[in-house]
């Protein structure tokens, strides 16, 4: 029998996550077909499917520490596994910290948990914080971000409390950088990184705002870029070019469904740029 | 005059948390057959300096009973106690040892602390704060604004999980405990991230058999 999930994306529906119907939305608007997966069901079922997403939410209610118990779970095993032999993964918000929690990323120990995806850290303020960013483009080779260039700036949406991105081991952060590893980074809207809120908006390490693991096929990334698939979900008062060319297509349905700036993430899986090393 | 004060707070209702917690623990990471008990807790640790211990105490009470920040006596239980104070509040912490499983077996009676030897029952109060103290500030300011006559300082804030385990020694108890605590991978640790949390033991409780309360509570 042919496996219904065979050269498909596949987003996992962990109990609590709230993003998965718009990132399936996102994958098929670059023309991907895109099955969303519970997580108990059988785990074998992801071998012959094309790629994997964690999308954002609240998995098991954040309980104990965002991320954790989905990291725990039986589906990561298979994920760990199908990871390890080249399949492209993204975590997206809540699913970044279930790759982070579960050793995925940044991956240099397998397994092993080197960063943390702790509480926001800002400026007279604490907890939740939803806002536009801009995302620099790394030199990398993760394969989701290989549609951007080298400096390009991507806003996109965040939406979290724990976002900040923290080591307690200088050499994971020294790998990282070394490895190429630091994917994205919070910038300004002319690509400066400025350590400070809200450039900044959680307090990350080195503005880290997306991590690969070394191979390039898996990539946790705190903002969401399926919320930033259309022009018509781009805001008006957006500054730079986005900014632009959305309040130019006010008005003309047809043009509001043009790319947004964030559908280039999951473009990059069908142009054929992915693959790891 | 100063005196040191804490504050432990915990659901009246059943906490899911702690359920979510102890089911992970158990049928993910293999500790099943070890962790017997679990209950969880937030947990405030101060210096509190007015003119009397009692006062002090009795103001922090007003205060913290008003603010929901600390407790929310819809909710919550509580206990407030400081150096040769009566406690105030309705959270009776010596109650909370409930096991699960077969009865104790092995448990020498009288025993108690780091160190004891046999097997047993063996509660340890881990509590788990954040790296950053600015919460903790945070606190202590919220709290200095409230009070009258009394000044709080050296804020201490986390969640306190108290674990069960059984095990064959004590020192055998600590090591399962550490394990269940600190996740250092996919397969090994839960309730903290060491990268920005860390964690003390503060109380260490053998539990004797037939007896669901704690003896000597040993701070370290």
């Amino acid at each position: 029998m042919k496996n219904p999930l065979k050269d498909t994306i596949v987003v996992i529906q962990f109990p609590g996550v709230n993003c998965e119907y718009e990132t399936a939305a996102a994958v098929r608007s670059i023309g991907l077909g895109v099955a969303i997966f519970r997580w108990n069901e059988a785990p074998s079922l992801l071998d012959d499917c094309t790629g994997i997403i964690i999308p954002g939410g609240f998995s098991y209610q954040d309980r104990i520490r965002a991320g954790v118990v989905a990291a725990k779970d039986r589906i990561m095993d298979k994920v760990a596994e199908l990871a390890r032999g080249g399949k492209p993964v993204l975590g997206i918000c809540n699913g970044a910290q279930v790759l982070v929690e579960s050793g995925l990323i940044p991956g240099i120990h397998w397994e092993k948990v080197d960063l943390a995806l702790a509480p926001n850290v800002m400026a007279d303020r604490e907890g939740y914080y939803c806002n536009w960013v801009h995302l620099k483009k790394e030199k990398s080779d993760c394969l989701w971000t290989k549609g951007f260039h080298d400096g390009e700036v991507i806003p996109v949406p965040i939406a979290h409390a724990e976002g900040r991105f923290v080591t307690e081991d200088a050499g994971v952060l020294a790998a990282m950088k070394k490895n190429d590893q630091i994917a994205l980074r919070y910038c300004d809207p002319a690509g400066a990184v400025i350590e400070s809120f809200p450039v900044n908006p959680n307090g990350s390490v080195e503005n880290i705002a997306g991590v690969s693991n070394r191979e390039g096929n898996v990539l946790a990334m705190m903002p969401h870029p399926e919320r930033a698939t259309w022009l018509r979900q781009v805001p008006e008062d957006l500054g730079g070019p986005w900014g632009r060319k959305r309040r130019g297509a006010a008005g003309e349905a047809a043009r509001m469904e043009d790319e947004g700036p964030g559908r280039r993430f999951f473009a990059a899986l069908r142009d054929g740029k992915g693959g790891a090393r | 005059m100063k005196t040191r004060v804490e504050l432990w707070v915990r659901l009246k209702v059943i906490d899911l948390v702690t359920q979510t917690a102890r089911m992970t623990l158990a049928e993910k990471l293999n500790f099943a057959d070890t962790l017997r008990g679990m209950t969880h807790y937030w947990y405030w640790g101060m210096d509190a300096e007015g003119t009397d211990a009692k006062g002090a105490l009795d103001e922090i009470d007003r205060v913290i009973r008003l603010d929901g920040a600390f407790t929310n006596q819809n909710k919550h239980l509580y206990r407030l106690a400081g150096e040769r104070e009566p406690v105030r509040g309705d959270l009776a912490l010596e109650k909370d040892f409930a096991v699960s499983g077969p009865a104790v077996s092995g448990a020498a009676g009288g025993a108690s602390g780091p160190g004891a030897t046999g097997g047993g029952l063996f509660a340890f109060d881990c509590l788990v704060r954040e790296k950053r103290p600015d919460r903790e500030t945070g606190f202590a300011e919220r709290l200095n604004g409230r009070l009258r006559g009394v000044a709080v300082s050296n804020m201490k804030y986390g969640e306190v999980w108290r674990l069960i385990v059984s095990a064959p020694s004590s020192d055998a108890a600590l090591a399962d405990v550490e394990r269940m605590l600190v996740s250092r991978s996919r397969r090994e640790g839960l309730l903290l991230n060491p990268h920005y949390q860390l964690y003390e033991i503060i109380a260490t409780t053998r539990i004797e058999a037939g007896k669901s309360t704690g003896s000597a509570r040993t701070k370290e």
